[in-house]
């Protein structure tokens, strides 16, 4: 099961996260000012957050990492035929 | 091994070709890139679709849609996503169109964009919009519009409309 979470002495509260978030995983708590995880079971994993962070505070665990296709073998083997 | 590499060679550079071409294409054609592209998967989607099982249910219509996917040597992986606060997957809206998202994983047009600098949400990726079209007309019969709600860096999500 995917887990993500926020370094909270990095985060910096500029609320990129949840603008940038399509499935309001994140709720900004408004006494420490700092972004937190709400709803992880919402988080697919589209990794959005974690490059428009500027402390580079959101780390994920468990999901599925997309290659480039043409390194992967199985899928390059299916796509001989387009070739 | 020589033999896979120079396939993954010439794929890579087939892709890259697309890309570029979608690319060079958008600021001439503007938004007449996306019909072309719209058109091109659509008439895919009604080919590969063709001897697909015709059903009403969407999530069965789905599922062929993914078989004729895998069937046809396409990576496309997609899957029925329903956000916590939503009791269904299937909603309706007041018009009586049904709607489901779907969460796009490994897709090789968003592969071949980041890898080579182009944005995403262009024109290539239109196609897919095409293709689940032309698929759900020949399976269901209906009109279907898939948008595009947020294209990420690992993962896209998409809001598919089936008309009633
Ligand atoms: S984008 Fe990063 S720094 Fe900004 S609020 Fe979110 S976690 Fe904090
Ligand atoms: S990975 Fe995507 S869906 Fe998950 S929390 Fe980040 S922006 Fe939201």
């Amino acid at each position: 099961m995917l887990e993500m979470t926020i370094h909270e002495n990095s985060c910096r509260g500029c609320q990129l996260c949840l603008d940038v978030c399509p499935t309001d995983c994140f709720v900004f708590d408004e006494q420490t000012q700092k972004a937190r995880v709400a709803v992880v079971e919402n988080c697919i994993a589209c990794l959005s957050c974690a490059y428009i962070c500027p402390s580079m505070a959101i780390r994920h665990k468990d999901y599925h990492q997309v290659k480039n296709f043409y390194r992967n073998i199985e899928f390059s083997s299916r796509m001989e035929k387009f070739l | 091994m020589d033999e896979i590499l120079k396939k993954r060679r010439t794929l890579q550079e087939t892709m890259n070709f697309m890309a570029a071409l979608s690319a060079g294409i958008e600021p001439i054609l503007g938004r007449g890139a996306n019909s072309m592209t719209m058109s091109a998967g659509r008439n895919l989607g009604r080919k590969f679709s063709a001897g697909a099982k015709p059903t009403q249910d969407l999530m069965e219509a789905i599922d062929e849609v993914r078989n004729i996917l895998v069937a046809n040597n396409c990576l496309w992986g997609f899957e029925p996503f329903k956000p916590q606060q939503q009791n269904d997957f299937i909603t309706s809206t007041p018009e009586g169109d049904q709607q489901l998202l779907l969460v796009f994983r490994d897709c090789m047009i968003r592969q071949a964009l980041l890898r080579f600098g182009h944005l995403q949400q262009g024109s290539l990726c239109n196609m897919m919009y095409g293709f689940f079209a032309g698929a759900l007309e020949s399976i269901m019969g209906r009109k279907t519009t898939l948008e595009i709600k947020h294209a990420g860096e690992n993962s896209c999500l998409k809001l598919l409309t089936v008309k009633k």
